[in-house]
């Protein structure tokens, strides 16, 4: 402490923050998770907000020649000195299927954490392309409104409620207390919601009680309930985990069918799934992306190789 | 899974016509018109009988009646807070209480000078020294003004501090601990002289309410219908929250709140609604109490009372606006009955009540009288005793 005192002295003089960042800075090299000497930029006094726009100019700069839709610009994340994120940059474009592939600790589920909004970063910003709201400044709500929807690894649906019910709270509109107070299902909503029902195969379900359904229903009605919320990106967390060969085979079908009309971001562990499924792939390693490309030009990369598939 | 299709009633599967017809199906309008009926005309009629007849119903009664109606109100209040948006709420005395100094301090102002005292001020300023009206009784010489207040003031405090809470996503037992805190924090309050609220006596010994005497028949069996009248309100209301789609945004708060969020619901906002409009039934029922029994002190802001209402939701069924009332009924009923009969005991009683409602019936009564007994459950339990 004494030496980082002395030497950022004046930082911590200028602002609590900095004082408050100084013993991660000190912790970083120290635990050997991270390998970067580059400390992350300062964060401003805490008295000024921080900018809420992005910047026009880096925008151009990520996006240059690319049909970009969702980028993630510069993040890092520490908890309590462990860098989870350190300085990762990835642009999706828009309609891909992407496939984010890493060892346990590369940072997946904190990437997300960070798009969704549940985490908010040390530094580092996100942003939808042709919209400059920064949307680390947003809460998680205000995000999702926004298109960018989450499935979670465990299948997470409204148990008590029936199918169609569970389809019918993830519609867009209507979303505030007073709106849903006096809400009534149009017709055109009803409509969404079957042919969301037929997509993702639970029709004769509508009624069922949500709690009672198979864990790979339960899976497919999540993602439909994502569907209905007529999402630009997606985030999928580990969707075919503790699937059978069928179920597998068929998540695989309805994410393809999806890409193209939405951006797919997939986090998957299943190498044989990521395999059938991707087209880009991209590995994170401690934190920041290691590459990224086709399956095999990623498969023949000598670092990922070391890393990630010469282990498994 | 084809017999698994059996369904979990769906008040959408039914959505059509207007908004107000969902709010009950045809039976239940029907049913709720008969309650009406029970409610508000039976008591005042077998009252009136003369008092020979074997039918009459003592005056005293009509007002027990009158009191458990309004605690019904709380528990409907409380079972929309707890039952369907799964928040415990231990501190819902406060918006009682509020509720009903508001009421009380409208009715200290109308007693006038025919206090003990003879004296413009209440009885307790004139006791204490005091040469002015504080600035904060004026505006309660006025009857609309003190209505307002009842409603404004508990919902006000509910929506300061459900802001402040749930902002900071303070969630299950914290917020039950939290709220007993406010509780007791606001009793210490009121207990103080220099609050002006009578301190520990609180307001009584009132004599009209709005031109009637309190102490006229007439006038008690009016508010006990006014009680009757608040119930049947405060059931609609809560009916037309809960089968609403915000009412299933509550539930799916209670079950998946980090779904609710990710799907584009701001829960603070649904949880400060219903925190805040609960606060505001609780807020009615005080005010409709407080003539009824004839005072108000700072008792009503002890832990244990705001730890009972969470009692009679439990009796009474969570989650069944039918339950929470007829559990409000039942414990104070029982309370009445063995504050009497076995005074010492009625602790132990309302003790071994909530042990074995959660044991028992965990659905509560409704429960019970939908499931049938847990037949299995007692049978265990007399083998275990027998041996």
């Amino acid at each position: 402490m004494t030496a980082s005192n002395s030497t950022d002295a004046t930082e911590s003089i200028m602002s609590a923050e900095a004082a408050e960042v100084a013993p991660d800075e000190q912790a970083a090299p120290a635990s050997q998770k991270t390998k970067t000497a580059k400390p992350p930029p300062k964060r401003g006094p805490s008295l000024f907000p921080r900018r809420r726009t992005v910047d026009k100019e880096r925008v151009d700069a990520l996006t240059q020649g690319r049909k970009a839709l969702l980028c993630v610009d510069s993040v890092s994340v520490s908890f309590d000195g462990f860098r989870a994120l350190n300085n990762l940059t990835l642009v999706l474009d828009e309609g891909e299927l992407r496939c984010i592939i890493g060892p346990n600790g590369a940072g997946k589920t904190t990437l997300q954490d960070v798009i969704t909004g549940k985490t908010k970063p040390d530094t580092g910003t996100v942003f939808l392309v042709g919209d400059d709201t920064d949307l680390t400044q947003l809460s998680e709500h205000q995000i999702a409104q926004r298109g960018v929807c989450r499935k979670f690894q465990r299948p997470t649906v409204f148990q008590g409620h029936s199918v169609f019910e569970n389809l019918e709270l993830a519609l867009p509109g209507k979303k505030s207390v007073f709106k849903a107070l006096f809400a009534r299902l149009q017709k055109p909503e009803r409509e969404a919601i079957e042919k969301i029902l037929e997509t993702i195969g639970l029709k004769d379900h509508a009624q069922t009680r949500a709690g009672l359904l198979s864990h790979g229903q339960k899976q497919w009605l999540e993602i439909g309930m994502l569907l209905a919320q007529e999402p630009r990106v997606l985030l999928v967390d580990e969707p075919v985990a503790g699937m059978t060969h069928q179920e597998t085979e068929r998540t695989a079908e309805l994410l393809n069918s999806l890409a193209g009309t939405h951006t797919v971001v997939v986090v998957e562990h299943d190498m044989e799934f990521v395999r059938s499924i991707a087209r880009t792939v991209t590995v994170l390693h401690e934190g920041s992306v290691l590459a990224e490309g086709s399956m095999d030009a990623v498969q023949a990369d000598p670092k990922v190789v070391e890393v990630y598939l010469g282990k498994s | 899974m084809t017999t698994a299709t059996t369904t979990a009633t769906s008040a959408l599967a039914q959505d059509s016509g207007r908004r107000l017809e969902n709010v009950l199906p045809k039976s239940g309008w029907i049913t709720l018109g008969v309650c009406l009926l029970v409610f508000c005309v039976s008591v005042p009629v077998l009252n009136s009988l003369p008092l020979s007849s074997a039918l009459h119903l003592p005056d005293y009664l009509v007002t027990l009646f009158g009191k458990f109606l309004c605690f019904a109100i709380v528990a409907i209040a409380m079972d929309l807070l707890w039952g369907y948006a799964g928040i415990l709420s231990l501190g819902h005395g406060v918006f009682f209480a509020i509720g009903g100094y508001a009421m009380g301090m409208y009715l200290m102002r109308t007693i006038g000078s025919a206090g003990v005292y003879r004296s413009n001020l209440p009885d307790f300023m004139v006791f204490l020294d005091w040469k002015e009206l504080p600035w904060f009784w004026k505006p309660f010489d006025n009857f609309a003004f003190a209505l307002i207040a009842v409603v404004a003031v508990p919902g006000l405090l509910a929506y300061a501090f459900g802001f402040l809470a749930f902002r900071s996503r303070i969630r299950g037992v914290y917020f039950s601990i939290i709220t007993q805190a406010l509780t007791f924090a606001l009793m210490l309050l009121f207990f103080r002289n220099e609050t002006g609220l009578g301190g520990n006596n609180g307001l009584t010994d009132f004599k009209q309410i709005y031109g009637y005497r309190i102490q006229d028949q007439s006038t008690k069996v009016g508010l006990y219908v006014l009680s009757a009248l608040g119930m049947l309100c405060a059931f609609l209301l809560a009916r037309f929250v809960t089968t609403s789609k915000a009412g299933r945004v509550l539930r799916s708060i209670r079950d998946e709140e980090s779904r609710i969020m990710f799907l584009g619901y701001d829960p603070t906002r649904f949880k400060l609604f219903v925190y805040t409009l609960s606060a505001v039934i609780c807020g009615v029922a005080g005010a409709l109490y407080v003539p009824q029994v004839g005072i108000i002190n700072p008792s009503e802001l002890q832990p244990s009372n705001s730890i009972e209402m969470a009692i009679w939701v439990a009796v009474g069924g969570r989650g069944s606006l039918i339950g929470a009332p007829l559990g409000a009924f039942v414990v104070n009923g029982a309370k009445s009955w063995f504050t009497v009969a076995l005074p010492e005991f009625w602790l132990y009683i309302l003790g071994v009540l909530f042990v074995a409602v959660t044991l028992f019936f965990p659905q509560g009564l409704v429960g019970a009288v939908k499931r049938g007994l847990p037949r299995d459950k007692l049978a265990a339990l007399l083998s275990r005793v027998r041996k």
